[in-house]
């Protein structure tokens, strides 16, 4: 039986950086990862790969645009083993670096599925290595969630992980839910040649984000997709010969259609029950995640839950930042994690995303709010690079004018929130963000552009006629 | 051999019918001694019930959610060691098994801490009793040294079941206060040394308890404080919450130099202290005296009135005595008197009961005297004045002041008055109003004695004259009541004689 001051269980971004964390304040520490490579799924079947698929497919639909520009461009010939080799020596290069890293923190890195067996112990593989701890951080993930009845079986129906592989480019392709990753995913398939169809449960795609956010992204790709059917829902699901024949239940969706390649793409599960965690005494809860406090504690005493494992939303910076926590408070520190936002990003084209509260759930709250929307039409940066749906949205406490939230469709959106996030981290007012001067002509603008119409202090735009 | 022995649930306290809310081991599970087997849950805490040996699980007799007692059977065992297989094991069930008994009901012994030089130390105040719940950090007992009085918390939660020691009675380190039966609290946190009773429970101390709770609280981020992620940073390591500052910046912000002053004030006491300024912490006596001086002055309808009585024959009787060498001060004389005309005004000589409803008149005259000490003022009580004479009263005076000022008084000693007399005559003042010690109903303040000018009805003739006192509680004693007390008092002085009827 080896022991450990600190064991670390999975190595995504929240166990990699937990592991680091602890063992730069001082503590010996073993990490534990169930692949082959470390990184979790961000780096090897997630965030990283998907992205360097998307700026595939941005080239692409760049080039086809271009026209526009009175540049001309022949149709592109993809090699799609060029593509792929380019997603994995971007993931090798990564996840080597996450290894060098580990290596010169001195992280006892161990490769094997670890269970617990007792509050201070787990098992790898089976039980052939114990490893006693003295404080644990759980940092497990999750995984794809699998609907039952769909013939997973077939090589034709595809997960995300599955979709990131690339094996060939189908001709038409249904993706089953229309949140971030199947929205993503949608992208780079049709860059590289797809037809797609979309059918998502809801009333509009990426639920959890406000609909006149998506609403850009959702103009944009009805039009180039083949089909998106809202509020419908895949009743069956079934192998054949010519396809994956599919039946729908829904308004606007046809009865039966045959696709040939399926992503089911759906949600993910927490991995919080498939560790032992009952033999350690610790709690999950039904659907697998495991509860913490702001400290990422669990229920016992020394033992930590950090990222997915412990709740939505499951993004990985979350999971650094809680991480941290995690690993200072068990090397002594007064460390909390009371972040007032956790930024969401779809890297759809365009992009869409949002900090802070959305409308709805101002809404739902009984929260009296003022609304700032800046159109990018009215944007020299946005016009300039060939787009106009984007929007901006501010939203502020009319009591105060402090922000409250923030939602952006378009050209990196992804990286225009995180300005919208600091004001809020800083209890920024619109007021605050209108007089920062911003740099002309950018696409940052809008953010302050979006103050000035809940100020009424636009001169870009007609401010909006104040309402009593 | 192997033989295959009943577990049964071992006597945990009170723990009738007490849910099981885990089972943590399978038929066919090897378990190691003092594995834990079961985890059971009542509406105060969650316990996790120990294998009393180890052995390979041969069934398992409960289920999640079933409710079990004491010797419930919960689990049959393969035990490894020889034993006669018919024999029932409980985890320590049996009498002569009854010492790892108060292993598994977690009965702790608290013993006095290593807090400097404790040898042979004075128990001069039990809190607490057998039976009682005390909470972590509940003061047990009151210790005083020729140095200083201290209180010694409870190192943790639980149900007082034994008290060995008695007020009075000598301690050093190391000796037992009481035991407990202890709640699932951290025992390494305590203040105090804890000496649990069987080498089991000492095994689970070197390995640290391990904390595991029903529930996590996951509060939710939502600071009303206007404050950046640097600065709520900075407020959690200090430990503060953002919501007591005002913020100085701008729009309310809480700023770094908000927050450190705030925790410069916390520091240096309630508020901002000024240079020149000594913080002198309370007496014990004071402390405890100023609470309840509180209490009476707040809650007894204080009514005071005040006389002025000639005492020319007690003084010529003083100086007649002092002559022969009899020092009599005229306290003992006031004393007497005071008994006299309690006995003519019994409602005096009494106290309220809790009730506010009924008075309870006392027949015996047992008079407190206010004392002056270095650590502050305590009142012993002198009993049966009535049967003393004046020089046993002096002489009893004398030795309990004496001791009140060296060593201290028993609690013993400062109860059981029906009347309390306070006296600054020695000191100095016209007077002064004097408050109730309740649950008593009246007080007796006396001031020095002044030689004042009397109108005989020829001349002003210069008079010994005693200032007089009385405060009483107007919920029991009306004002014409009060003022007869006085009018008697006053002629009992005067003709100091009276006192002898």
């Amino acid at each position: 039986m080896t022991h450990t001051q600190v064991l670390v269980i999975g190595s995504g971004p929240g166990g990699y950086t937990a592991a680091f964390r602890a063992a730069d304040l001082g503590k010996e520490v073993t990490l534990i990862e169930r692949h082959d490579n470390l990184g979790g799924v961000c780096l090897n079947v997630g965030c990283i790969p998907s992205k360097a698929l998307l700026h595939t497919a941005e080239v692409i639909n760049e080039a086809k645009t271009a026209e526009h520009l009175g540049v001309h461009f022949e149709a592109p010939s993809i090699d799609i083993d060029g593509v792929r080799k380019n997603k994995t020596d971007i993931v090798t290069k990564l996840t080597g670096g996450i290894k060098a890293l580990a290596k010169a923190r001195k992280v006892n890195v161990i490769a094997g599925y670890a269970q617990f067996i007792s509050t201070n112990q787990v098992s790898i593989e089976g039980g052939d290595e114990v490893i006693e701890f003295e404080d644990c951080i759980i940092a497990a993930g999750s995984q794809v969630t699998k609907i039952p009845s769909f013939p997973f079986e077939d090589d034709r129906v595809m997960d995300s992980t599955d979709a990131l592989e690339l094996s060939d480019i189908p001709k038409r392709l249904l993706v089953v839910g229309g949140g971030i990753i199947g929205l993503e995913m949608a992208t780079v398939y049709e860059a590289l040649g797809s037809e797609i169809t979309i059918v998502e449960l809801a009333e509009q795609l990426i639920p959890s984000a406000d609909k006149d956010i998506v609403s850009p992204l959702f103009k944009r790709i009805k039009k180039s997709y083949e089909n998106i059917y809202l509020n419908t829902k895949v009743t069956k699901m079934e192998a054949s010969k010519k396809g994956i024949k599919v039946d729908f239940e829904g308004k606007g969706a046809p009865e039966t259609d045959t696709f040939d390649k399926v992503l089911v793409s759906v949600g993910r599960s927490p991995n919080g029950a498939l560790i032992g965690a009952d033999k350690a005494g610790i709690l999950v809860d039904e659907r697998g995640f495991i509860t913490t406090d702001r400290q990422m504690k669990t229920n016992v005493e020394h033992i930590y839950a950090v990222g997915d494992v412990v709740g939505q939303p499951m993004l990985a910076h979350k999971a650094v930042h809680e991480a941290k926590v995690a690993a200072e408070v068990i090397c002594g520190h007064k460390s909390g994690f009371d972040a007032l936002t956790i930024p969401s990003v779809a890297y759809t084209d365009p992009e869409v995303a949002w900090t802070g509260k959305t409308e709805k759930e101002l809404k739902a709250e009984g929260i009296s709010y003022k609304k700032g929307v800046f159109p990018w039409a009215a944007s020299g940066r946005s016009l300039s690079i060939g787009r106009s749906e984007g929007v901006t949205k501010g939203l502020f406490d009319s009591t105060n004018g402090k922000i409250l939230g923030m939602g952006i469709c378009g050209t990196n959106a992804g990286e225009l929130i995180a300005e919208a996030t600091l004001a809020i981290e800083m209890g920024c007012d619109m007021s605050d963000i209108a007089l920062t001067v911003h740099a002309h002509p950018t696409l940052s603008e809008t953010t302050a552009f979006a103050a000035e119409m809940a100020e009424g202090t636009i001169t870009d735009l007609m401010p909006p006629r104040k309402r009593k | 051999m192997s033989t295959t022995k009943n577990v049964t649930l071992p006597d945990i306290g009170d723990s009738d019918q007490v849910e099981v809310i885990e089972v943590l081991i399978a038929v066919g599970d090897h378990v190691e001694e003092n594995d834990s087997i079961i985890t059971l849950e009542n509406d105060k805490a969650t316990m996790e019930i120990p294998a009393p040996f180890s052995g390979t699980v041969k069934s398992v007799e409960v289920t999640v959610g079933e409710k079990i007692s004491k010797d419930s059977l919960i689990i049959t065992l393969d035990g490894t060691e020889d034993s006669p297989s018919e024999e029932s094991y409980s985890t320590n069930a049996g009498t002569e098994a009854a010492e790892e008994s108060a292993a598994t009901s977690n009965i702790i012994e608290v013993v006095v801490p290593d807090i400097g030089d404790i040898d042979q130390v004075e128990v001069i105040e039990i809190l607490s009793a057998v039976g009682d719940d005390i909470s972590k950090e509940q003061s047990i007992i009151t210790l005083e040294s020729d140095k200083a009085s201290m209180e010694i918390p409870s190192p943790l939660a639980g149900k007082i079941t034994k008290i060995p020691l008695s007020v009075g009675d000598k301690v050093s380190v190391g000796d037992l206060i009481l035991s407990l039966e202890a709640k699932s609290e951290n025992a390494n946190t305590a203040k105090a040394t804890i000496v649990e009773s069987t080498p089991t429970i000492i095994d689970a101390t070197e390995q640290e308890p391990i904390k595991i709770v029903d529930e996590v609280i996951s509060v939710a981020t939502s600071p009303e404080s206007h404050a950046s992620p640097s600065i709520r940073k900075l407020a959690r390591e200090l430990g503060v919450d953002l919501s007591n500052i005002k913020g100085n910046g701008q729009k309310g912000r809480i700023l770094s130099a908000d927050l450190k002053d705030y925790v410069k004030q916390i520091i240096s006491g309630s508020g901002p202290i000024e240079d020149g300024v000594e913080v002198v912490p309370l007496s014990r006596i004071k402390k405890l005296s100023g609470k309840h001086l509180a209490k009476c002055w707040s809650e007894i309808p204080h009514v005071t009135q005040f006389d002025s009585v000639n005492i020319e024959q007690m003084e010529e009787f003083r100086t007649h005595q002092k002559a022969r060498g009899v020092k009599l001060s005229p306290l003992v004389f006031i004393m007497r008197a005071v008994v006299q005309v309690l006995k003519q005004h019994p409602h005096f000589n009494a106290s309220l009961d809790e009730s506010g409803e009924n008075l309870l008149v006392k027949q015996y005259y047992n008079l407190g005297i206010a004392m002056d000490t270095p650590d502050g003022l305590i009142v012993p009580v002198i009993r049966d004045v009535g049967k003393k004479s004046l020089i046993e009263l002096a002489d009893e005076l004398t030795e309990v002041s004496t001791r009140a000022r060296e060593s201290g008084l028993s609690k013993a000693e400062m109860q059981g008055a029906g009347f309390t007399i306070s006296s600054l005559g020695g000191i100095g003042g016209t007077q002064f109003t004097p408050i109730i010690n309740s649950p008593e109903v009246a007080i007796l303040g006396v001031s020095r004695t002044q030689i004042m000018p009397v109108w005989n009805g020829d001349a002003f003739i210069p008079t010994a004259t005693l200032p007089l006192a009385l405060s009483y509680d107007h919920r029991v004693i009306d004002g014409v009541q009060g003022a007869k007390f006085m009018a008697d008092l006053n002629q009992v002085l005067k003709n100091i004689m009276e006192i002898l009827l």
